[in-house]
């Protein structure tokens, strides 16, 4: 019987570079893909978005996102992802589909997003300037703070976009794109933000 | 001073004397400075003639020192950077710099083109309509390929753009167009205010005219209020000062486009950096702080090389230190205009005399010219005397009628000042006439905007700082900032008396629009013609519709059109304004979207696999799909795919078909709603279970096929043709939440969670046995045709087997999460080896289907009904279903409707092609007689013959006649037989087996 070896591989396994990528110099954006990751689609069933909101309460110990914003509980982010609907994005299977089940058997639908998406977080002193490029939400610290969270588009291609906790003082933006989309966007952003100069890297770990 | 640069004052301007650049111009070497811009340059050089005109070739100078330039264009950098009709006057002066005169041959100085003045009777305005009527075939072989050559702007490189462009968002509370007094002033305001600013100044240094014009504010000289100010600005966290960068235009909801020319200043970008760049500007108030463009008035000869606008010599003279004239003469009408007098004193320059068209001239005045030694004529310029040197000598007719003669080698002309409108106006916004400056200045603006200083008619100093700060104050008030502003700057006003005048009737041309040679007489002609509303004197003699787009004549026109009909000005009225404000370059509207990235690209989970294997892509939308795997010594694409398709059916193989749309459909309601979106029943398919489905739109036409499975009791796994995968996901959305809000049912796309792969071919049982966990029954028992469950892989991985076919095979398709989909290929190579597997792409697929007689994309091609595919027995009576009553609807039942049917030529040996249309035999082939077309064809390797679908007049009634085949396109005309579509298996035994 032949061997069957199971590998998972990243949409971005080929895409991805580490190391610097154009300009010299200090880079002014640090892009990290963040590999593996638990990804579930939460959507209110008819009329029961009451019952949907308390099995979140219970279970994660906050309240699900009623507006665009990414909630952080103890080990998942509750990303809002519409009206009476949300993603649940976590590591390690605690809270992968068959976990979650339950907590909202009868309130919700789920559906696992967890290989239909790629995540890819994006710092440094040219955060902003580069999403400035592919995106048309306002990212001003005193409009876009930490925590909040857009259902929109880059280039052409759907994303959720949100804030997460800064890091070195800086901001992070994490974006989930659309998997089979992810390579033609990392080139997208990858092109946008060569002038700034980008070190690039991966990791299995949220930022 | 440097080298040849004869026309350089010592000292002042804003020019940096110690970083010297050298430039070519026509080849011919000069030297500038920083700080300079070509046309500057140039100037500094004593190089009068820059250009010849668009159509009579005349020898052209520089008019003006901003963007509203119409003569100085030239054709900047080379080989693929070359550049045509920029305009020397905005382009910044850098080391190496070459350009080249325009629409010329073979030399500026000696243009034979210019015999066209001799014939200028017969260019008149709407001269192409008039004289090269007849005979019309003439039109695109001869006369029109003569004008071109003939009249015309810079050439376009011809090559790939070498540089890159982006496009950029930004966001704030307000935008304000231009850094003059009064766009400071409100910067100021706004900023010390708190709110979020953005400040765009086309040119290259803050200040707009106080740069050339000087003045005292708050008691510092300009360029101390000036410095003063930007370090105020750029030390306030959220304004951002932006130059080289043009407001251009503006849009719906407050969005402004604006274009930043980054790295226009240097030969070639820097490494990594773009060229220009578009910004999108999306803010709440917006301060139109433009400034005016001084006007032209028109009089015989105003186009001679020499002949500059008042404003535009003291720019020269003030900040770049450079003389146009040794011996300068003024024609104004206005107070304004002394100022350049004033200047060429100061300057050192000869003042040969001011014409002042106005009765009277300030004693103030009147002392500077009996002080400068100038006499002071009443009068109007009648006719210059000069050519390609320049201006030599000036007629004059004096008030009252006498005749004079002025020597000089520069005529300065002011006839007063147009407010640059442009921005208030995109909205379709029509200015407004002031009798006391006369100009149009704003009369509202687009939501949100608001015009203030020379844009808005105030022409003082001071009046421009007050209207500035106020607006800038207000904006930010209106944004909801409520900081303290502070003091207001405060300056004096200059008195500002005018007399109009637009044109001085005399002989010889003179010029309204320069740029593209409109006349005064061709706006009298228009006029005598009946085209005397201002929109059809634009048409007819193109006047405003160069690149300038008219900013130097379009009011001069106006005026001259007034005049002659003996309507008022404002009667007369203006054309629509239409963004951009200054010409923007595609690439830049491009951004990064050219080429390979002109949109995205979405890859297969299987993509870098297949790509290992050597894969042919095929661009099926945004997708990149395999088309087909060459193997070594294959001569060409059909040897392959025959060779794929052979291995399918006498083996196995596989083919990725995650493009498919993928939608979970769940809730309690889940059935009930996929009955009313599909024809056929849903809600009674077994758990475990696959169903074809069809949907149709609203007006009966099919929408969409695919496979549908139950997963569970309240979960529905739906697929869809690939190119329609985002077109059902929105309809069945919009079916969820608008017209069945009622039904308890969530959807959520799955496309890029699953990487799917139909498996095919007798042995798939076989390489399936190798992959799946050995507790699965895989036998016809325990997986029955249309069987859908989860099932186990060895090694424990979970997946989806669904036991549907497209190829007529024997056939699965198996599922598993999209970052297992590279490994799945790869395993499914392992598994399948003992059994030849062959992977096969999106060719071999669709042979198989047409063979199998299914239809796809070119049979549901927006016009057929089910009945027309064969389908309509799947159409439900027991049930209502979207699209149901419209397809009852008499057209769409007839029974002459063109219907799918099999086609294969009766000459075993020719090839079919699709698009041939249908003809009876012994018809003649054209409309009355065209029964349809063939729309799928292949190669079939099972008939060895080429085969296909076509869309007949009744055609399932017509199996085995002999009809014509008609192709135009190709020339070609042979017989073909119709046949049953299902041309292989047709009882379907190999896929149940």
């Amino acid at each position: 019987m032949a061997d069957f070896s199971w590998d998972v591989r990243s949409p971005l396994d080929r895409a991805l570079v580490v190391g610097p990528y154009g300009a010299q110099g200090d880079a002014g954006l640090a892009l990290t893909e963040i590999r593996d990751f638990d990804l579930v689609q939460v959507m209110a069933r008819r009329g029961k978005a009451g019952a949907m909101t308390k099995a979140t309460k219970a279970h994660f110990g906050v309240a699900a996102p009623e507006t665009p914003k990414a909630v952080a509980a103890a080990d998942a982010t509750l990303i809002w992802s519409g009206p009476d609907q949300f993603l649940v994005l976590s590591k390690g299977g605690r809270h992968a589909l068959e976990m979650l089940a339950p907590v909202f058997a009868g309130s919700a639908s789920l559906s696992d997003q967890s290989h239909a998406r790629a995540l890819i977080s994006v710092s440094g002193d040219k955060a902003r300037a580069t999403l400035a490029k592919l995106s048309s939400i306002d990212l001003h610290p005193g409009v876009f703070g930490v925590g909040a969270a857009a259902a929109t588009s880059m280039d052409h291609t759907s994303v959720t976009l949100w804030r997460g906790r800064d890091r070195s003082g800086l901001a992070v933006f994490n974006l989930l794109v659309f998997a089979t989309f992810a390579e033609s966007l990392w080139h997208t952003i990858l092109d946008s933000a060569a002038e700034y100069g980008v070190t690039i890297s991966h990791s299995e770990e949220f930022a | 001073m440097r080298g040849n640069q004869a026309n350089r004052l010592n000292d002042g301007g804003l020019i940096d004397r110690s970083a010297p650049l050298n430039f070519r111009f026509d080849g011919k070497a000069f030297s500038g400075f920083e700080g300079d811009t070509l046309a500057s340059a140039l100037v500094a050089n004593g190089v009068k003639l820059v250009g010849r005109s668009f159509k009579y070739h005349r020898p052209r100078g520089i008019l003006t020192a901003g963007s509203e330039e119409p003569n100085a264009l030239v054709e900047l950098r080379s080989g693929a950077r070359r550049e045509p009709n920029t305009k020397a006057t905005t382009a910044e002066l850098y080391e190496g710099l070459e350009a080249a005169s325009q629409n010329r041959w073979p030399s500026l100085n000696f243009d034979v083109m210019s015999v066209n003045q001799l014939f200028a009777p017969i260019f008149v305005a709407g001269f192409y309509y008039k004289t090269f009527m007849w005979p019309a075939k003439f039109w695109e072989a001869i006369y029109e390929p003569a004008i071109r050559r003939a009249a015309g702007l810079g050439r376009a490189a011809g090559l790939s753009d070498p540089d890159h462009y982006d496009k950029v968002w930004a966001h704030c509370d307000v935008v304000i167009a231009g850094s003059g007094p009064a766009g400071l002033a409100a910067a100021l305001a706004a900023g010390r205010s708190g709110a979020r600013v953005i400040l765009c100044e086309e040119d290259f240094v803050l200040g707009g005219r106080l740069l050339a014009d000087g003045g005292t504010i708050d008691g510092l000289s300009a360029a101390e209020w000036v410095a003063r100010t930007v370090a105020e600005l750029e030390a306030l966290p959220d304004v951002r000062i932006m130059t080289r960068t043009t407001l251009f235009g503006v849009y719906d909801g407050g969005t402004y486009g604006a274009i930043e020319r980054v790295n226009d200043h240097l030969p070639a970008p820097p490494e990594h950096q773009v060229r220009q760049r578009l910004w999108r500007i999306v803010a709440k108030r917006c301060v139109v702080a433009a400034g005016a463009i001084e006007r032209p008035i028109v009089f015989a000869g105003n186009d001679t090389p020499g002949v500059m606008m008042a404003s535009a010599m003291r720019s020269y003279i003030n900040r770049y230190a450079a003389t146009p004239a040794r011996r300068i003469a003024l024609f104004t009408n206005n107070e304004d205009g002394w100022r350049t007098a004033e200047t060429a004193i100061a300057a050192g320059l000869q003042v040969a005399a001011v014409i002042d068209a106005r009765p009277d001239v300030s004693p103030a005045h009147r002392s500077l010219a009996s002080k400068g030694g100038f006499p002071v004529l009443h009068g109007s310029v009648s006719g210059v005397d000069g050519g390609k040197s320049g201006v030599r000598k000036i007629s004059v007719s004096l008030t009252g009628g006498a005749r004079a003669e002025v020597e000089a080698d520069g005529l300065a002309v002011s006839g007063g000042w147009n407010p640059a409108v442009g921005l208030t106006s995109y909205h379709r916004g029509r200015p407004k006439w002031r009798d006391d400056i006369a100009a149009f200045v704003p009369d509202g603006a687009p939501p949100g905007m608001v015009a203030a200083g020379a844009a808005n008619g105030a022409f003082g100093l001071g009046a421009c700082l007050r209207e500035g700060f106020e607006a800038g104050a207000t904006a930010a008030r209106d944004a909801g900032r409520s900081g303290n502003t502070g003091s207001m700057p405060v300056a004096d006003d200059a008195a500002f008396s005018l007399t109009p005048l637009w044109h001085v009737a005399g002989k010889g041309k003179a010029f309204v629009d320069q740029q593209h040679d409109v006349t005064a007489s061709d706006v009298e002609l228009a006029q005598r013609e009946g085209f005397q509303s201002v929109e059809h004197l634009k048409r007819y003699t193109t006047l405003g519709m160069a690149t300038d787009q008219g900013k130097t004549s379009n009011v001069a026109g106006l005026a001259i059109m007034a005049a002659v009909s003996g309507k008022s000005i404002p009667e007369t009225g203006t054309t629509i304004y239409r963004p951009p404000y200054v010409p923007v370059a595609i690439g830049a509207f491009a951004g990064h979207h050219r080429d390979e990235n002109f949109h995205a690209t979405r890859l297969t989970p299987s993509h870098h696999w297949a790509a290992e294997q050597g894969a042919i892509f095929v661009d099926t939308g945004l997708w990149k799909r395999a088309q087909w795997y060459p193997r070594a010594g294959e001569k060409d694409w059909l040897e392959s795919v025959t060779r794929e398709v052979k291995a399918v059916r006498s083996g196995v193989g596989f083919c990725d078909v995650s493009t498919l749309g993928k939608i979970d459909v769940h809730g309690p309601d889940a059935g009930a709603f996929l009955d009313r979106v599909y024809i056929n029943a849903f809600s009674s398919l077994a758990v475990g279970k696959a169903r074809y489905g069809l949907m149709l739109r609203e007006d009966g036409i099919v929408y969409d096929d695919g496979t549908t499975s139950r997963l569970a009791e309240d979960h529905y796994f739906l697929t869809t043709t690939t190119a329609k995968a985002g077109l059902v996901m929105q309809h069945l959305e919009f079916c969820r939440q608008v017209l069945f809000p009622e039904l308890d049912v969530q959807l959520t796309s799955v496309s890029d969670q699953w990487a799917q792969f139909s498996i095919a071919g007798p042995k798939t049982r076989d390489l399936l046995k190798e992959i799946v966990d050995p507790a699965e029954d895989l036998s016809n028992e325990g997986f029955p045709f249309m069987g859908a469950r989860e099932v186990k892989l060895r090694g424990g991985l979970k997946a989806r087997l669904f036991r549907i076919s497209f190829s007529g095979e024997m056939a699965f398709e198996i599922s598993v999460p999209a970052r297992y989909g590279e490994a799945m290929a790869r395993n499914l190579m392992i598994a399948g080896k003992p059994f030849g597997v062959t992977p096969y792409g999106t060719e071999a697929l669709g042979v198989m289907r047409i063979e199998k007689g299914h239809v796809a994309g070119p049979e549901l091609n927006g016009t057929t009904t089910a009945a027309d595919l064969g389908l309509g027995k799947m159409m439900s009576t027991k049930k209502d279903f979207i699209g149901r009553v419209m397809a009852g609807r008499e057209a769409l039942t007839a029974l002459n409707r063109q219907v799918v049917v099999g086609i294969k030529p009766t000459d075993k040996a020719r090839r079919l092609r699709s698009g041939a249309h249908i003809i009876p035999k012994g018809e003649t082939p054209g409309p009355d007689n065209d029964q349809g077309y063939v729309t799928s064809v292949c190669f079939s390797p099972v008939l060895d013959q080429w085969i296909g679908l076509g869309l007949v007049e009744r055609g399932r009634e017509r199996i085995g006649e002999i009809v014509r085949a008609h192709d135009p396109l190709r020339g070609e005309d042979y017989d073909v037989e119709l046949c049953n579509s299902v041309f292989y298996d047709p009882d379907g035994g190999r896929q149940r087996g």
